[in-house]
């Protein structure tokens, strides 16, 4: 298909059978009378970038949410890398990079600055990580400036940066492509399939359908707040040769009709 | 939390307020600039020369009971808020580290900071009270250490309650108002219902005061003067004062550290 994107090379991401790194089992969330997520069964295999799909307002936030420890599932487990969140939230968040919704740092300090402030938090092994970071994502000749003066492109390093503090084996990004210039996005493409590269697993939420299937391997796709769908991106098109736009799109509004 | 944990964070919950020009602004000007400002025109009244004692008492309740306290609420205010404002507590949480540590180490920080002002305001009390003394004695050596010493108190507990009250509410506009309106008015309009009796000595600034050095109880730092700093104190035991301060600290350190357990990051 001519201007198609080519597909992430799955290389030695076995996404079927590779360990799960997050496996959730009946997944619930309420607020009030709204169930924002229902009975999520979700699995993500170890050491590959995976996509999460969904609508804005689908429950992909609130799912990462739940993965984080940052609210509580009304029933349902989180499991991450064989650990249950519930009762080894530390153990387990140790390892876990995230950027939830978007960065968000104290404008008053530098970047440099923000990210002493996460590693002091995260421990004495984390503040040895913020130069390597920093020159990771290629932010260290402007980390002495404050954060207030950064674009968004230029944050959404920072906030990976300060993600790669835990040296994470799984790295949540909500929506990361969001504000970035093509520049920007190319580079994120880049640092991604760098960081699954180095075995670690980068779980992408995003309504761009266009951005998952280039950067990921796997995905799932969330609608109204229940798991539609989740596989290799190969396996979900199928030998249609349909993109997944398409693919989602059909999808979506078939499940749409239905409900 | 490992003492190896707590010391980086609590320098980090420093590093964040004293990079918060806006507040140590405010707190440089209600702390040294108010002492300065107060010395200056005891200075023009009296000729240029400062009564020692008097003059040290002045400035004690300048940094202890008022303008040093508001700088103390303000930076407490802001390291109970800090994080949530600039919507830093969600990646914060996100760590996994206890709640109730990223509360425990706002509170010293924050008192380290305050202190300095507080101090800095109060040091400058005592070298204007050396320097420009004339013909009056110089403070003795023990009312200067007790005097600072009660400072230290002072600007302790209000820090902390600020602290407390900000992570509870996590907003800084309510937290300021609530705890500067408490602390000068309604605690000044207490001070003169005396029907209330020994009720009034859970009113959290006169069990502080109870500790200021200097003069008698109800009695005016700067009698006939129309600068008189009242001192806040009320006849009641010591014993009465520390149970009623560590109720107050204990109240807003659990009310702070619940909220920031609890918050929805």
């Amino acid at each position: 298909m001519p201007g198609r994107p080519a597909r992430p090379e799955a290389g030695a991401v076995t996404t079927s059978l590779a360990p799960p790194i997050i496996e959730t089992r009946g997944l619930t969330k309420r607020f009030g009378s709204r169930t924002a997520v229902a009975d999520v069964n979700l699995i993500v295999p170890a050491g590959c970038a995976f996509g999460f799909l969904g609508h804005n307002g689908a429950g992909k936030t609130t799912v990462i949410r739940l993965l984080t420890g940052l609210t509580q599932p009304d029933s349902g487990t989180v499991v991450v890398g064989g650990r249950p969140l519930a009762g080894h939230r530390a153990e387990v968040l140790a390892r876990v990079g995230a950027i939830i919704e978007e960065p968000r740092f104290h404008h008053h300090l530098s970047g440099r600055e923000n990210l002493r402030v996460i590693a002091a938090v995260r421990g004495p092994q984390a503040r040895r990580r913020i130069e390597p970071a920093l020159e990771r994502v290629g932010l260290a000749d402007r980390a002495g400036d404050r954060v207030g003066a950064y674009s968004q492109g230029m944050r959404q390093r920072l906030g990976i940066a300060r993600c790669l503090l835990a040296d994470p084996r799984l790295i949540i990004l909500d929506e990361p492509m969001n504000g970035l210039d093509p520049g920007g996005i190319l580079g994120l493409r880049g640092l991604i399939a760098d960081l699954v590269a180095e075995g670690r697993t980068v779980f992408v939420s995003s309504h761009l359908i266009d951005e998952i299937e280039k950067t990921c391997h796997a995905a799932a796709v969330i609608d109204r707040g229940r798991l539609i769908a989740q596989g290799p991106i190969a396996a979900l098109l199928g030998d249609g040769g349909s993109s997944l736009e398409d693919w989602f799109l059909a999808l979506t509004s078939r499940v749409g009709a239905r409900s | 939390m490992s003492r190896a944990l707590a010391g980086p964070m609590i320098a980090a919950d420093i590093l964040k307020l004293r990079r918060h020009r806006p507040t140590m602004a405010a707190a440089t000007a209600l702390s040294v600039g108010v002492t300065a400002l107060y010395l200056a025109v005891i200075l023009a009244r009296h000729n240029g020369q400062l009564p020692g004692a008097r003059t040290l008492g002045d400035g004690t309740s300048l940094m202890g009971l008022y303008f040093g306290s508001f700088a103390a609420i303000l930076i407490g205010t802001e390291a109970g808020t800090i994080d949530v404002t600039a919507g830093v507590f969600r990646d914060l949480a996100a760590t996994g580290r206890s709640r109730t540590a990223l509360f425990l180490t706002r509170v010293p920080a924050a008192i380290a900071v305050a202190l300095a002002f507080t101090l800095s305001g109060f040091l400058l009390t005592v070298a204007a009270a050396f320097a420009f003394h004339g013909a009056t004695p110089v403070p003795g050596p023990g009312l200067i250490a007790g005097s600072a010493l009660w400072v230290v108190l002072a600007t302790a507990v209000i820090t902390a309650l600020a602290v407390g009250a900000g992570s509870l509410t996590g907003s800084r506009a309510v937290t300021l108002t609530a705890i500067i309106g408490w602390q000068t008015v309604a605690s000044g309009m207490l001070y003169l219902a005396t029907f209330l009796g020994a009720a009034r000595d859970l009113v959290l600034v006169f069990a502080v005061s109870r500790f200021q050095p200097g003069p008698a109880i109800g009695t005016r730092v700067n009698p006939g003067s129309t600068n008189a700093l009242n001192n806040l104190k009320l006849p009641m035991p010591a014993v009465t004062a520390v149970l009623v301060i560590l109720a107050w600290l204990i109240a807003a350190a659990a009310a702070g550290a619940w909220r920031t357990r609890t918050r929805d990051a």
